[in-house]
C-alpha cells in the first residue's frame, strides 16, 4: 500500500482572509491585551487597509477575530477558535 | 543514576499543542501519554505554547507539570514565528533544568524540534523524537516553506537518539524519506483512554442536537478539514449512500482551511441538506456524538496513524476507513472494521452501505474492535514501551 500523498494538490489555495488570520496570530495579536489597531496590522502584514478591513470583518463574522474599542480606536485579536483554525494549517 | 536503575525517570516533553490548545491528535497523544507515564511513577514536565485563559504553569492531579510559554516576539512569517517561540521554550527549559535534572527529552514533530535540539546540548541528555507525520506526506514539498520544514524534520531525525513512529507505514516513510537506519526507528502506536467512552449517553438527545431523527442513520466523520483527510471523497459518496438509505444524514466535525472548498463540493453534490458541518465541538460532546453514531467514516488519503479510528472503536461504533497508512494496520478488514479504497467515493459508499445493511454484523465488528483496542492500544501498554525506549537511550 502506498501511504504517500505525492499527488495531493501541490499548490492548495489558501483563502486570503485565512492568510491574514495566520499573520495576525503570528505577530502576537492573540488576546484582548495584545489587540492591535488596523494601522499596526497593516504595517506588519503590508496589506492595504481597506483590504484588511474587508477580511477582518469576514473573520469576525466567522468568529475567528474579535474587535475591541480602546480609546476610540478599534483593535483586533484572534479568538481561541481562530488560533485553533490557524493551527490546522501546520499540525 | 536513576534512569539506569529502573527507577523513576525525569522526562522533558516538548509539544506545540497541549490541552486546551488542541487541533489534531498530538495534543491528546501528549496529554494521555504524560498522564500514563506519571501514573507509572515517572516525573513528566511538558513544555508547550500558551493559550488564552490557560495558566502559565500548572500541575495536574497526576503530577504532570505543564509550562506554557508565551512567545514575547511575533513575526508575520510563520517559520520565523516558529523559530521565535522555540527560542522562548528553550529559555524556559534552560531555567527549569537548573532545578530539574532531566534524564531524557521527548520532542513531538518538527514544530518544537529547534528547542529540543538546543536543549539536548544544553543539558547533555538524549532526545527522542516522535514523528506523527511528515511534511512530505502532509502536503508534499511544494514551496520554499515546505522545503524548510522538510529540512527541519530531517535535522530533528538526525539529532534524535531514537525516533518513534506510530505505525509500520510511518516507520517506512521516515526511513525512506530521511534515509534513516532501520534500527533507529521504533514503532510505538498511539493509544486511547477508552474509559472516556463508557459513560451513558442519551443517544436520541445527542442526535437531535444535530438534526438527526430517531429513524435516521447518522454517518459521522471527524478530522481537520484539510486535503489529506479525504473528506471531499466522503461528500462525493453521499448521493450513492442516500440512494440506498434516504434516511442517512452526515455529520462532519472539524475545522480547517479547506472548509470553503468542502462546502462547495457539498453544494455541487445536490445533497448539501444532508450534510452538517459542525466546526469544532468540545471533547465531551464529540464523545457523546461518536457513541451515538451508526457508523464512523475515516476517508483519509494520508494517515500515519489514525487515532480517530481508535476513538470510534472505543465508542463501540463500526468504523469504515481508507486502506492507507496506520489505518490499514489498526483495522482488520471485515473483522474489526471495514477498509475501503482511498480517493474512491464508490468504495467509501460501499463500505458505509455494508455496515448499514447488516446491524448484527456491524455490532460484531464493533465488539471485535473493542477487544483489539484493549489488547494493543491502551496507554498503560504504550507508556511502558515508551519508558523502555527512554531507558535504552539514557543508559
Amino acid at each position: 500500500m502506498n501511504s504517500s500523498s505525492g499527488d495531493l494538490p501541490s499548490h492548495p489555495v489558501i483563502p486570503e482572509e485565512f492568510r491574514l488570520l495566520c499573520m495576525l496570530h503570528n505577530i502576537g495579536a492573540t488576546t484582548m491585551e495584545k489587540s492591535m489597531g488596523i494601522e499596526e496590522v497593516a504595517q506588519w502584514t503590508e496589506v492595504d487597509i481597506e483590504v484588511l478591513r474587508h477580511h477582518l470583518q469576514k473573520l469576525r463574522d466567522l468568529g475567528y477575530v474579535e474587535f475591541v474599542e480602546v480609546g476610540g480606536t478599534e483593535k483586533y485579536h484572534v479568538t481561541p477558535i481562530g488560533i485553533t483554525k490557524v493551527m490546522t494549517l501546520y499540525s | 543514576m536513576q534512569s539506569a536503575s529502573g527507577a523513576s525517570m525525569k522526562i522533558g516533553m516538548l509539544t506545540w499543542e497541549y490541552p486546551p490548545r488542541i487541533v489534531g491528535g498530538i495534543a491528546r497523544h501528549c496529554h494521555d501519554l504524560a498522564i500514563a507515564l506519571a501514573l507509572l511513577g515517572h516525573e513528566v514536565h511538558i513544555f508547550t505554547l500558551d493559550f488564552p485563559s490557560a495558566p502559565a504553569f500548572e500541575e495536574t492531579e497526576e503530577g504532570v507539570k505543564i509550562y506554557r510559554v508565551a512567545s514575547e516576539l511575533g513575526h508575520p512569517n510563520f517559520l520565523t514565528w516558529v523559530l521565535l517561540f522555540n527560542h522562548f521554550i528553550e529559555k524556559r527549559m534552560a531555567e527549569v533544568s537548573q532545578r530539574i535534572e532531566f534524564d531524557v527529552l521527548h520532542v513531538h514533530d518538527w514544530l518544537t524540534a529547534p528547542a529540543g535540539v538546543a536543549s539536548k546540548y544544553l543539558i547533555g541528555k538524549p532526545m527522542i523524537l516522535t514523528m506523527h507525520s511528515t511534511e512530505h506526506g502532509r502536503s508534499g514539498i511544494h514551496n520554499p516553506d515546505s522545503h524548510t520544514i522538510d529540512g527541519i524534520e530531517w535535522w530533528a531525525n538526525y539529532e534524535a537518539s531514537k525516533v518513534i513512529a506510530t505505525s509500520g507505514s510511518m516507520k517506512s516513510e521516515v526511513c525512506d524519506h530521511f534515509r534513516l537506519p532501520w534500527e533507529k526507528v521504533d514503532i510505538i502506536p498511539n493509544a486511547i483512554d477508552s474509559s472516556k467512552y463508557h459513560g451513558s449517553v442519551d443517544h436520541g438527545a445527542v442526535r437531535a442536537r444535530y438534526g438527526i431523527q430517531p429513524h435516521e442513520k447518522l454517518v459521522l466523520s471527524v478530522g481537520r478539514l484539510v486535503p489529506q483527510k479525504g473528506i471531499e471523497y466522503l461528500i462525493q459518496a453521499v448521493p450513492n449512500v442516500a440512494w440506498r438509505y434516504p434516511e442517512a444524514k452526515f455529520v462532519i466535525v472539524g475545522e480547517g482551511w479547506y472548509r470553503d472548498h468542502l462546502h462547495h463540493v457539498a453544494g455541487t453534490s445536490g445533497q448539501a441538506w444532508r450534510i452538517n458541518f459542525t466546526g469544532f465541538i468540545p471533547d465531551h460532546e464529540l464523545i457523546a456524538l461518536t457513541i451515538s453514531a451508526d457508523v464512523l467514516v475515516v476517508p483519509s488519503i494520508y494517515e500515519p496513524f489514525g487515532i480517530v479510528a481508535l476513538e470510534g472503536m472505543a465508542a463501540g461504533v463500526p468504523v469504515v476507513a481508507s486502506q492507507v497508512g496506520g489505518l490499514a494496520e489498526i483495522i482488520e478488514h471485515d473483522k474489526t472494521g471495514v477498509l475501503v479504497y482511498p480517493r474512491n467515493p464508490d468504495s467509501i459508499a460501499w463500505g458505509i452501505n455494508h455496515v448499514l445493511s447488516n446491524p448484527d454484523h456491524a455490532r460484531w465488528l464493533a465488539q471485535n474492535a473493542r477487544t483489539t483496542l484493549q489488547k494493543a492500544y491502551s496507554w498503560k501498554v504504550i507508556a511502558k514501551k515508551t519508558i523502555k525506549l527512554y531507558k535504552e537511550v539514557a543508559r
